[in-house]
């Protein structure tokens, strides 16, 4: 399975074997960091909101592609709320990856990701966001991960020659 | 000198955020209020983060970055930014062993005040951060807050970190511990907190 998740509207063709979820239409509440997912119902979300629909897909995907708008270096709101929400696909348990300390993954299949951001208009945002992305990487189950950078104006073209590769 | 300590927590009312401010307050000796994000006025916050002097961010590090509550007030406080530019400091805290786990997540602040042309002040970022006041190391968090307090206070910008004095095997035997013992607390087994089940039974 591919997923591919937006932070806002697309026109772009999905080749077979991909889904797209647009967070923009979705309903989804912040984490409220009440370790539930973790200690009370494994694998659960207390919250019952859309996102109990959309991290089980992230944890099947082999092939994951985030599309999001790029704020002080980081992830805009919508995909960061569900990045948040995506925690109980991991277990409170601790391992050790590549010497650092690491939350074990449940049934979360290893990924290909690839993350197109727009808005980050400087250097020193861009290096910023591909620190974050590379901490991902290791509390994402990413075995490669590409970065590419674009605008608003372009980003159905850039998604669209991404999903081509 | 004013201080508005804003917590960032998602769980704010009952967060280890509260907790790290509250024992960051002993330490300090002008002014200080404190704010949750969480659920808060947004409009009334900015209004009391631009007249402050300096803002402290007390927050856990979520999903390798800044929690949403906090990423949100930021982006609200950018659009209402007034004329007056407080002082920004950072006492940050992560589940993990290691402290600099929290550095992308600071370097983010440190990008907001750049592009708000606020301070960047003193940073505190804290390891094994969610266990670690309950353990006998808490005094080596209160020693780096008070050096964290000292510096604000004298307008000194200091990067410190801090946590566990323990190996990692013993912290990943520790957090096991910890871990299965909040699970019991609502009936849980090690087992059914180790399950690989993601939305699948209860």
């Amino acid at each position: 399975m591919n997923l591919l998740l937006t932070d806002r509207p697309l026109t772009v063709s999905l080749p077979e074997g991909w889904e797209m979820v647009d967070l923009s239409q979705q309903t989804i509440a912040p984490c409220l960091g009440c370790f539930g997912c973790w200690t009370k119902t494994p694998g659960r979300c207390v919250l019952r909101d859309d996102a109990v629909a959309i991290y089980p897909r992230i944890a099947k995907s082999s092939r994951v592609l985030y599309v999001s708008a790029v704020v002080f270096g980081g992830y805009d709101v919508p995909m960061k709320t569900i990045l948040e929400r995506a925690i109980p696909i991991q277990k409170p348990y601790i391992r050790l990856l590549d010497g650092e300390t690491h939350h074990v993954q449940r049934d979360v299949a290893p990924k290909d990701a690839d993350i197109v951001a727009y808005g980050a208009d400087t250097q020193e945002e861009r290096d910023l966001f591909r620190r974050l992305v590379e901490r991902n990487a290791k509390n994402m189950n990413f075995t490669a991960v590409r970065v590419h950078y674009t605008t608003m104006d372009q980003l159905d073209e850039t998604v669209g020659e991404v999903l081509a590769q | 000198m004013s201080l508005l300590i804003l917590n960032g927590s998602p769980r704010a009312p009952r967060s280890n955020s509260k907790r790290y401010a509250e024992a960051f307050c002993r330490y300090w000796r002008g002014t200080v209020e404190t704010e949750n994000l969480l659920r808060g006025d947004v409009n009334a916050l900015c209004a009391k983060a631009g007249e402050a002097d300096q803002v402290l961010l007390v927050f856990p590090l979520y999903a390798d970055g800044l929690p949403t509550v906090l990423l949100s007030f930021l982006k609200d406080w950018t659009r209402s930014m007034g004329e007056k530019k407080p002082t920004v400091s950072v006492l940050i805290n992560c589940g993990f062993y290691e402290p600099e786990q929290n550095r992308v997540a600071v370097e983010m602040v440190r990008l907001f005040c750049k592009q708000t042309g606020c301070p960047f002040g003193s940073v505190l970022a804290i390891g094994s951060g969610e266990a670690i006041l309950d353990t006998p190391f808490r005094f080596l968090v209160r020693r780096k807050l008070r050096k964290l307090a000292g510096a604000m206070a004298h307008g000194r910008a200091v990067s410190l970190q801090c946590t566990m004095p323990i190996s990692k095997g013993m912290f990943l035997r520790a957090s096991t511990t910890y871990w299965t013992r909040y699970g019991q607390r609502f009936g849980r087994t090690a087992a059914e907190l180790d399950t690989m089940e993601i939305e699948e039974g209860t």
